[in-house]
């Protein structure tokens, strides 16, 4: 029998017994809306967090450190090893940073603080951060001078009406010192000439360039008494490098752990692999809608075979073979699961628009406007706006169709396997 | 003459509970082509079964059936199926048209199980209709017709197919008498001018009495074979 008249049968049976098949196939528009509206609303939230990790990341920059992540074994690395480093394939840069925590700053009756003083080469670094590190006011220096100093965005601006120091005024800052002999940390004054403040910056890894202040790394070798820095950051040519070059950088270290090296790719990869599983994981659970739309219709297949047996007996009786009749049936079951699978996707989308508008409103007045990552106070989640792939979309009525036959089986089944002797006489 | 139709020691026995009950018991006979049989009796004689047997709807237990020389106990499902596709045409006393289709439908279906393109079963299915005086009734559904009218369509759909042989199951039995005896002129009609093979079971003398020959079947034996006018 030609496909496309079982295609018309098929229909014109679905006609017949429309307040039925309509219920049977809400069952699936409702499964189909479910997983559309929730996995169309997952990537666009995965987008809005991958794009915020790739502002909070540049992922051609390595951070390499010593000891745990966030603790670090301060004066670990020689000149010697950024040396080495930059001369890795891939590397086009690699710079020694002194990260040191700092107290108040002072200027003139005005007072304001910083988390974190990181002491750079200020040539190489901004040839790290090139995009990034954009001055407000004054300059990035550019001949370095010992007592100059860059301010952070919020150093700059303690409060939104507040400005604490202007290019040229000279800042005193209380630098903290380790003493062995005192068992703790001591503070002393020292003061720097501000060269430039910087604009919004946000976040690199760990370090939030708002809240630090930047001095030479010489000036803050010769306070510290060091020749070593705490850590180096690596510019590559392109992120493809990222794991050879943090394999090779940790190999030099002995590949003992002792050296860590922060691979933003890698990173942003776990973070993918875990927004991907929590997808998959809403889907799912969506899902088991469409398979109680798939029970639904089972059930109303069964019914309609018993009320079509005598006629099953008849197509049998005039020649028609039991795979016609199998495949009839399962037309009819496809049929459905490709109506419910077309209607529930822009039924889905239109609930994950809605859900995008209203949901995060509320969760984002909920929480500080602050970015995780980022560090800044750019843009507070407050809509998502879902985003749904031809593959979705086409995996989504592959689905429902596929739940649809499996389901239909069982009763398409039955209707083949009467016998059409004892399906005549059913009354 | 040819035997269109070869019944051999047909045996059908079926279990009804703990109960065998011997539906047929050694059924021998021919149909020729042409032929008008009619297989008489009484109801549980075992009519039916025969019938069914006959058309490959079931399979005896013992012997043979053979159409147009095919021995259907050969043969799977399928390819039963498509021997009651292409060679048997079926009438059943409850017309057994599908609801939901239209007469010209109805008929036009085993043409589109044997794949004939739509343009062709169409133009057959409306000359068939005509043929059993059914062309203003085309497209009207079986609950829109009267009795006499589908049993009109049932014998046009069983003649789509040009088959060898028609089995009628008490084709007259759910029509009044008026009707019923349309219908046999019909049948009679399309045999004597078409040449058409028609085996008709029925309980009811007058119609089998129009038959070349009848078959009287009891207890599921073949207690006789008389011809027009001779009763066996």
């Amino acid at each position: 029998m030609r496909r496309k008249r079982i295609l018309t049968m098929a229909w014109e049976s679905m006609k017949q017994r429309r307040f039925r098949t309509s219920l049977t196939t809400l069952g699936v528009v409702i499964g189909i809306t479910a997983i559309i509206g929730l996995a169309s609303l997952g990537e666009g939230f995965r987008v809005i967090i991958r794009d915020e990790m790739e502002q909070g990341f540049e992922l051609n920059v390595l951070t390499v450190m010593s000891g745990g992540l966030l603790t670090g074994v301060g004066s670990y690395f020689t000149d010697e090893d950024v040396k080495n480093i930059s001369q890795m394939p891939g590397v086009v840069l690699a710079t020694s940073i002194i990260q040191k925590s700092v107290g108040k700053l002072y200027n003139d009756g005005k007072n304001s603080t910083a988390l974190v003083l990181l002491a750079v080469n200020y040539t190489e670094f901004v040839q790290i951060y090139p995009d990034r590190l954009g001055v407000e006011h004054g300059v990035w220096p550019q001949s370095i001078k010992n007592d100059t100093t860059v301010l952070g965005s919020k150093v700059e601006h303690p409060s939104d009406d507040e400005t604490f120091a202007n290019p040229e005024d000279n800042v005193t800052v209380a630098m903290s010192f380790t003493s062995p002999l005192l068992r703790g940390r001591y503070f002393e004054n020292h003061t720097f000439n501000v060269a430039g403040t910087l604009g919004k910056s946000g976040a690199a890894g760990f370090i939030n360039f708002d809240d630090a202040i930047f001095i030479p790394i010489d000036t803050a070798r010769k306070l510290y008494n060091t020749t070593n820095s705490d850590m180096i950051f690596v510019r590559l040519a392109n992120p493809s490098y990222s794991n050879s070059v943090a394999k090779a950088i940790e190999d030099r270290f002995g590949g003992g752990g002792e050296v860590r090296v922060l691979v933003p790719a890698a990173f942003m990869e776990q973070v993918e692999t875990i927004l991907n599983m929590v997808q998959i994981f809403l889907t799912a659970i969506a899902s088991i809608a469409l398979l109680v739309a798939g029970l639904g219709i089972m059930n109303i297949m069964t019914v309609s075979v018993m009320e079509r047996t005598r006629e099953i007996g008849v197509m049998k009786a005039i020649g028609a073979k039991s795979q016609t009749v199998l495949t009839m049936f399962l037309t009819e079951a496809a049929l459905i699961g490709l109506i419910g699978g077309i209607l529930g996707i822009p039924l889905g989308y239109g609930l994950a628009q809605v859900m995008g508008q209203f949901m995060f409103r509320f969760s984002a007045e909920a929480t500080p406007r602050r970015s995780l990552i980022t560090g800044t106070e750019t843009h507070p989640l407050t809509v998502v706006t879902p985003i749904l792939s031809l593959q979705w979309a086409v995996g989504a009525i592959a689905f429902a169709i596929g739940v649809s036959v499996i389901f239909g089986w069982y009763p398409a089944r039955k209707a083949a396997k009467l016998d059409p002797v004892e399906a005549l006489r059913y009354e | 003459m040819t035997a269109v139709l070869e019944a051999r020691d047909i045996h059908r026995t079926y279990s009804m509970g703990k109960v065998l009950v011997s539906a047929l018991r050694g059924v021998t006979f021919e149909v020729e082509q042409s032929e008008f049989v009619a297989i008489f009796g009484p109801s549980g004689s075992g009519k039916s079964t025969l019938l069914h047997v006959l058309g490959g709807l079931d399979r005896p237990n013992k012997g043979s059936v053979y159409i147009d020389g095919v021995n259907l106990s050969t043969l799977n499902d399928a390819k039963l199926a498509d021997v009651r596709l292409h060679k048997i045409g079926f009438v059943f006393q409850f017309f057994n048209l599908l609801p939901r289709l239209t007469a010209l439908r109805n008929v036009e279906l085993p043409l589109t199980l044997a794949d004939v393109s739509e343009k062709e079963s169409i133009q057959k299915a409306t000359e068939m209709l005509e043929l059993v005086g059914l062309k203003n009734r085309l497209n009207h559904r079986p609950t829109e017709l009267s009795g006499g009218e589908q049993q009109r369509v049932a014998i046009a759909r069983a003649l789509i197919n040009d088959p060898k042989i028609v089995l009628a199951d008490e084709p007259t039995g759910n029509l009044d008498t008026t009707t019923g005896w349309e219908i046999v002129r019909l049948m009679k009609c399309l045999n004597e001018e078409k040449g058409q093979t028609f085996v008709v079971v029925t309980h009811d003398q007058g119609v089998a009495e129009t038959a070349h020959r009848m078959i009287h079947l009891k207890d599921g034996l073949v207690q006789g074979v008389g011809t027009r006018g001779k009763r066996p």
